[in-house]
């Protein structure tokens, strides 16, 4: 698919994780730059989820597109639900989950460009 | 447990007067990682079910019933008033029952399920998460309920009678 954008996200979520982590150490809640990261995730997550969608048809097994399909609407769900959650809690488990969720997008991410070059 | 609830973790008890809940401080790692297996059992066994179903019937029922087990313990920790953390317990309890039938069924008899549930195995191709989770959920939903009697005893004193 588009390995520029799938290294974009990945450099993305790992600054989150790094930012998460930080965070959680300092004890700090959800701040702006948690925020802005969290959402320039979720533009770059849409902007994929247009380019897989209009690109799917090249995966001919119906079964691994209709997985493809499912991951790239999965992987948006993540980043704003567990921000959300993060800016309800207000101990340092809530850096906790925002660190947990950069490494679930990384890792379904992969997932994606694995489905991709395997069947494509 | 012998361990006073409060000695162990008191850097995520900064609010000495809010009652415990099951879907607050550590509990919300918990809702977000059975949130997030929720949402995966119930894409993938959709999936399953509507695609293949004939491949593997059994596995693919299995992975429709645990998508329910993770729904009802979210909500059910999520949401943390008594009966939904009654209803979690009994969610956590059927989760940690069936990864242990189903993981020792998967290593006895191979030919049983042929494609793979997130149960098969003790969840090995998650990683053992499946295995785990319940047993951290039943603690931390027991370590809460400990906690509330400790805040609340009058409050907590009816359940006993009542179960």
């Amino acid at each position: 698919m588009l390995q520029p954008l799938t290294v974009v996200v990945l450099v993305a979520t790992g600054l989150l994780a790094i930012l998460a982590a930080h965070h959680l150490l300092r004890r700090r809640l959800v701040d702006d730059p948690i925020v802005l990261t969290g959402a320039a995730i979720e533009v770059a997550l849409l902007v994929q989820l247009v380019v897989g969608l209009t690109n799917a048809s090249a995966i001919a097994d119906g079964a691994e597109r209709a997985t493809f399909i499912a991951y790239l609407f999965t992987v948006l769900v993540v980043i704003p639900a567990t921000v959300l959650i993060a800016i309800k809690e207000k101990t340092q488990w809530a850096m906790a989950v925002v660190l947990g969720g950069a490494v679930v997008v990384a890792i379904l991410v992969a997932r994606l460009q694995q489905v991709w070059s395997l069947h494509a | 447990m012998p361990e006073q609830p409060h000695t162990e973790q008191t850097r995520t008890e900064q609010q000495p007067a809010e009652r415990p809940h099951t879907g607050h401080g550590f509990g919300r790692v918990l809702v977000a990682v059975y949130g997030l297996l929720a949402l995966a059992a119930t894409g993938r066994s959709i999936l399953q079910i509507s695609e293949y179903f004939d491949r593997a019937p059994v596995s693919y029922v299995l992975s429709a019933l645990a998508a329910v087990i993770y729904i009802v313990a979210t909500i059910g920790l999520a949401r943390g008033d008594r009966t939904s953390v009654r209803l979690a317990t009994v969610a956590l309890t059927v989760e940690l029952v069936g990864v242990l039938v189903v993981g020792a069924i998967s290593y006895a008899v191979p030919s049983a399920f042929p494609d793979k549930t997130v149960w098969s195995h003790f969840g090995s191709g998650y990683g053992y998460v499946p295995l785990l989770l319940p047993l951290v959920g039943l603690w931390w939903i027991r370590r809460t309920n400990r906690a509330s009697e400790a805040v609340a005893p009058e409050l907590a004193a009816p359940a006993e009678s009542e179960s």
